[in-house]
């Protein structure tokens, strides 16, 4: 495919690396000094302005297959789009930061129907929402849910003394209808097998149906009461920070706190928030933070646009003794760094929107269905087809970089065993690390 | 603050208030009333020929309207107004003060009376008192905006400084077009409640003054009894369900035509609607108690509630006679009014709402020092300058009632009836309790006690804040002629 990316920012490099290798990417940025870092990467890389008709040109805008426009203005990836569909691009893909933005509206009235955009990516949203998942998921650092909330995915961090450290997972007293999907060990994320051990502070990732999983975050998060009401304050009001807090104003047993530096935005936060109990202040504010007893909050989010201050927020968050601590990382690099000095979860507003248009490109048949540890892991789904013939499970020799999850057949759900059979037209919740969705989807047709 | 202005914009005011007068002289034609008629024949000439002098005031294009003269020419307007409108009263032999006491609560939709005996007064006089309630209700400025087409400097300032209640809402995107479509809506209303009154049996002229009165929730009756005088409960329920949507917000009423669920979604009108319910049960309540069947506790009971809450001021029992515990009901709702927006007058259910959220938010305040605490109504923000006026018209308001209740008692009222017809001036509901109950009139009172209550009428239909802000002397020392 030919891929013209605007924008070499965090999120043009996050892209750029995981498609260059497949694909003929080009990619532009008004500034000269940005290319070195492209320099590593196999990408033709041009200067000038991705609202101008000369550089998209250049970039060979017509009869390219896609376009992503990912600066950090909205408004100049609306312009390089609406150009570049008028161009001959074949799909255009637009990331916006703003709520205004991402609203689509009916058929015409709707932005990208207007504009000749094929797709609006907000990483913030994806972002927002993700923390929600976490925060209503008490005790997992991720969360999600399949099938209508059938199958449920709950990621943990593991202490020294769970019961599920030192012993293989073959070992393991797992409730029926479980199974452990990835295991994150020091920097990689793997598909476990039987033989593998955990250790403590790895993060596993567990998929299996409600009623086994509910039993499982027992046993593994014995604090996490649902049935009381629960303190979550958020740091940093800003278009993350609001959105999560929309989310959550409404939500039953959640008693919300924001705390917001700018005093307009404050306003307009108490003014749009039913709830929530708006303080203007700074987020690393000893003395606000005491004063208002956020120390006694179950979940504090820190959001800020300032990696530094949100470390220090969330620092300070657990010296005054918060439950757990949730915060945004800008730059890639401090994930790791966040995590080594004891943050519950950090999180990119780029990690999940990358992965989902990387795997829209590559994608295949299969859908996505969730993006775990920053890109390293997917949950996608995927429909057998009709000419497979029927397999146990154990028989099928599934690549070592996936595993499945859950097999939905009609209205049955099954955590599939050995024993279990794939069925032509059955669909599949696969956890897979490497493999595209596309080489899954050749596995099944090959047989 | 120039008086050359605010002469020549309530001289424009005047000439059109001037051609209302054709109407009583149509009906005291009608009647063959043919020296009553000569009343309104002068006052209306008097009008027109004042409003035409006042123009040559400044007869350049005009400026810009500044918001202290905006208050000038409402309250000048609604004064001149009101002495206008006593001029037939005065023809027929009522003495200035009792003229401009019965223009005033006419005008100002209180409906306090100083009428004894009805019988001595013409058709064509009965029914210029009915329409003078008539045009207040929805407001001189508000009707001259509406139909005046050279009125058109200051409009939006003049128009909100005589709006009931703190609000500013726009219909349409102009001034002139938002006035026309309220008065429509208005005048539809009066319509259909007198054909409603008359499939009740009334007889057209009666149907057409309590339609005139009912709409502006004025609450003058060409009958001495009051509603009480035609003795049909059909008569009274259909007069509730008119109280009831003039004392809601008229724009709110307009725009739930193409949408009724907004009537619910708005805070004021919810508020409005559980005051009416809580209060009907409590009157219903001790009526039933005192005895009597229970559907007459129930029409009774509601009847009154409304007649008050809305300030109309009709009776359709003489409420005087009732318990106490009832009657300090009904005057717990003189002080509450109706909806902003709407014919009602009193302090409104919006500032009273608005004052009980201010208070709950400067209490949580105290355990939270540095949170951003909004005071909200409907979803919208309300902000801070907003509050402020709402705050002060609150310390205004009771100010100004304590100091008028304080002097007509002095004058020789009865501590029941100085307090009660105070309130029920300063609210514009009309009728007090004591000696100025429903049954009674204020005719007896002292002359200075007229005076005041009949300043009470306007500074509470202009919402005290409008006249007030002229009593500065620094208003008057910057005063001048020439622009």
């Amino acid at each position: 495919m030919r891929i013209i990316i605007i924008g070499g920012g965090e999120i043009g490099y996050a892209l750029a690396q995981a498609l260059s290798s497949e694909h003929e990417l080009s990619l532009v940025d008004n500034d000269p000094a940005v290319s070195d870092r492209f320099g590593l990467l196999d990408v033709q890389f041009l200067t000038g302005s991705g609202t101008s008709t000369r550089v998209l040109d250049r970039a060979g805008v017509k009869g390219c297959d896609l376009l992503i426009a990912c600066t950090d203005l909205a408004e100049v990836n609306i312009v390089a789009c609406a150009l570049a569909s008028q161009l001959g691009a074949g799909r255009t893909i637009c990331f916006v930061s703003r709520e205004e933005f991402a609203q689509t509206g009916e058929g015409r009235d709707s932005l990208s129907e207007h504009f000749g955009i094929d797709q609006i990516v907000w990483p913030e949203a994806q972002l927002a929402d993700a923390i929600e998942r976490i925060i209503m998921a008490p005790g997992a650092v991720d969360a999600g849910a399949f099938v209508d909330g059938a199958i449920r995915l709950l990621e943990f961090r593991l202490g020294a003394e769970s019961p599920f450290v030192g012993r293989p997972i073959s070992k393991l007293d797992l409730p029926y209808g479980v199974v452990i999907a990835a295991v994150h060990h020091g920097e990689a994320t793997t598909i476990p097998r039987g033989r593998t051990v955990l250790d403590s502070g790895d993060k596993v990732v567990l998929m299996g149906t409600r009623v086994a999983m509910q039993t499982l975050q027992r046993q593994l998060a014995p604090g996490a009461d649902t049935a009381r009401l629960r303190r979550v304050t958020i740091i940093g009001g800003g278009d993350v920070g609001f959105r999560l807090a929309q989310h959550l104003d409404s939500a039953p047993g959640i008693g919300l706190t924001i705390v917001e530096h700018d005093r307009a935005r404050g306003e307009m936060l108490a003014a749009k928030l039913e709830n929530a109990l708006v303080l203007q202040g700074d987020g690393t504010d000893l003395g606000l933070l005491e004063s208002e007893e956020i120390g006694r909050s179950d979940v504090l989010v820190s959001v800020i646009d300032n990696d530094e201050r949100n470390l220090l927020a969330c620092l300070i968050g657990q010296q005054l003794g918060v439950g757990s601590v949730i915060t945004r990382v800008s730059t890639p690099a401090n994930l790791r760094l966040f995590e080594l000095v004891g943050i519950d979860v950090a999180l990119s507003a780029r990690g999940a929107a990358v992965a989902s248009v990387v795997h829209q490109i590559d994608g295949g048949r299969s859908s996505l269905l969730q993006v775990l540890e920053e890109g390293q892991a997917r949950v996608v789904e995927l429909t057998v087809p009709p000419q497979f013939r029927s397999t146990a499970l154990r028989d099928f020799g599934l690549p070592d970089d996936a595993v499945i999850g859950s097999i939905v057949r009609g209205a049955d759900v099954i955590v599939p065993r050995g024993e279990d059979r794939i069925e032509p037209g059955d669909r599949l919740l696969i956890c897979t690390t490497g493999l595209s969705a596309e080489e899954l989807g050749r596995l099944f047709a090959a047989r | 603050m120039r008086l050359s202005i605010i002469v020549t914009i309530a001289g424009g005011l005047l000439r059109g208030f001037g051609l209302m007068f054709v109407w009583p002289v149509v009906v005291a034609a009608y009647y063959r009333e043919w020296s009553d008629l000569w009343g309104f024949v002068v006052a209306g000439a008097v009008a027109i020929a004042l409003g035409q002098l006042m123009r040559l005031a400044h007869p350049e294009r005009e400026p810009d309207l500044r918001r202290i003269e905006a208050l000038a020419v409402v309250s000048g307007t609604w004064l001149v107004v009101a002495v206008l409108g006593a001029v037939p009263y005065v023809w027929v032999g009522l003495t200035p003060i009792d003229a401009l006491f019965e223009s005033m609560s006419g005008f100002t939709t209180t409906g306090a009376t100083i009428f004894t005996d009805f019988s001595a007064f013409g058709r064509g006089l009965l029914f210029w008192r009915s329409l003078t309630q008539w045009i207040g209700g929805m407001g001189v400025i508000t009707l001259f905006v509406a139909i005046l087409p050279r009125l058109a400097m200051g409009v939006g300032q003049l128009f909100f400084a005589e709006a009931p209640g703190p609000t500013d809402e726009k219909l349409t995107p102009q001034i002139r077009k938002t006035a026309a479509v309220l008065w429509r809506l208005y005048a539809g209303l009066t319509a259909a409640l007198f054909i409603a009154l008359m499939l009740a049996g009334m007889s057209p002229y009666d149907a057409i003054c309590h339609a005139l009165t009912t709409l502006a929730a004025g609450g003058f009756s060409p009958n001495p009894l009051s509603v009480a005088g035609y003795d049909s409960s059909a008569v009274e329920w259909i007069i509730c369900v008119f109280m009831f949507l003039a004392g809601a917000n008229f724009a709110l009423q307009f725009r739930a035509l193409s949408r009724p669920g907004l009537l619910v979604r708005d805070e004021e009108f919810r508020v409005y609607g559980v005051v009416v319910l809580v209060a009907t049960v409590l009157v219903t309540g001790f009526l039933w108690q005192a005895g009597g069947p229970l559907s007459t506790a129930v029409r009774q009971g509601l009847f009154q509630t409304l007649s008050i809450l809305t300030t109309t001021g009709f009776a359709s029992a003489d409420f005087n006679l009732w318990g106490d515990q009832t009657r300090m009901v009904l005057l717990a709702l003189m002080f509450i009014g109706g909806c902003a927006g709407s014919a009602a007058g009193g302090p409104k259910v919006l500032r009273h709402m608005l004052i009980g959220r201010y208070t709950l938010t400067e209490l949580r305040r105290t355990l939270h020092p540095r949170a951003v605490l909004p005071v909200k109504a409907s979803g919208k923000v309300i902000s801070d300058t907003v509050m402020r006026t709402v705050l002060v018209f609150f310390l205004f308001y009771v100010l100004t009632f304590a100091l008028c209740a304080m002097a007509v008692i002095l004058l020789g009222a009865d501590l029941v009836t100085g307090v009660t017809a105070t309130m029920a001036t300063l609210g514009n509901v009309g009728p007090g309790l004591g000696e100025v109950g429903p049954m009674a009139s204020y005719g007896h009172l002292h002359p200075l006690s007229k005076l005041v209550l009949t300043g009470a009428m306007w500074v509470g239909r202009l919402e005290v804040l409008t006249v007030l802000a002229l009593l500065r002397l620094e208003v008057w020392r910057s005063a001048h002629w020439r622009p």
